[in-house]
């Protein structure tokens, strides 16, 4: 399921950002973003034969590149700019659920949910199952996706 | 043939894409009307005249499902051509929208997706459009 998954989310976070907000993948900038601070998170959760979430993450100016891309506005407001999040992840969960093996067993998404920088900072939901990278222009996402009981446990040492 | 357009999501965001979308889609566009629920988008109905609707399903106070079925039961809004726009990922879900005579349409689209779309469910040809 993994390898299945991770390429659904690869796929639909390209699709995504190409054709909702008209950005386009620099994979030289790499190591340049490898270590840019957080600046905002969203998750979406799925409920169905497997539950779980994906939780996206920006920085380095993203955060507003993706609302000012999608409304076509430079001054977005922060409930625009949470909103537009919001919807690139609602919509990447959507794509990436089929993957999962259970598209015609009634699979409900809720409604995006913004997360507190401290939460996401801190990792308190966990690892997950399959985590992608996107560098851009302007700014990086990271997009996680944790099917409940399916994230890695570290072993322990004995 | 100039298609006045309501288009209905609860994000506004998404309303914009939509409406962005539908400009880049090379149709002939009318007066493009938007609301933030299917309450809201059948209160429009009732004031102005519309030749296709794109409508998502997750929405609060009236989804989108229900939206499309009071359609299909209102005398002068019955055969409405509907382009459901979501990121709805249940295949039965889409088998039984699609039943009420809607297309579906998942997120994300491109203009010409949308193009075909709404030639598909309007009947509007390249020729209705010069």
């Amino acid at each position: 399921m993994k390898t299945k998954v991770e390429k659904a989310l690869k796929a639909a976070v390209l699709k995504t950002f190409e054709e909702t907000c008209y950005l386009y993948p620099v994979p030289e900038l790499k190591d340049i973003q490898e270590l840019l601070p957080l600046e905002a998170a969203a998750e979406v959760k799925y409920r169905g034969d497997f539950t779980g979430r994906i939780l996206i993450e920006t920085r380095g100016g993203l955060f507003r590149a993706i609302a000012v891309n999608m409304l076509s506005n430079q001054d977005p407001t922060g409930a625009q700019k949470m909103d537009a999040l919001g919807e690139i992840a609602n919509i990447i969960c959507g794509n990436v659920i089929p993957a999962l093996g259970g598209a015609s067993q009634g699979y409900r998404i809720e409604a995006p949910k913004i997360i507190p920088l401290s939460e996401a900072q801190n990792n308190l939901l966990g690892e997950p199952l399959v985590w992608t990278v996107l560098n851009l222009n302007q700014g990086r996402v990271d997009l996680k996706f944790y099917v409940d009981g399916y994230y890695p446990v570290p072993e322990k040492k004995t | 043939m100039a298609l006045n357009t309501l288009v209905v999501d609860d994000s506004s965001v998404m309303r914009s894409i939509i409406i962005k979308t539908l400009k880049l889609a090379g149709l002939s566009l009318g007066e493009v009307l938007e609301a933030g629920n299917g309450q809201e988008g059948l209160r429009l109905l009732e004031n102005n005249w519309v030749d296709l609707a794109l409508v998502d399903i997750h929405m609060p106070v009236m989804d989108g499902e229900e939206m499309i079925s009071r359609l299909r039961k209102n005398k002068e809004y019955h055969d409405l051509p509907v382009i459901i726009v979501s990121s709805e990922s249940d295949s039965a879900r889409i088998e039984m929208l699609q039943k009420t005579g809607a297309t579906f349409m998942h997120k994300p689209f491109t203009p010409e997706t949308l193009r075909e779309a709404i030639i598909e469910v309007t009947g509007v040809s390249h020729e209705d459009q010069s």
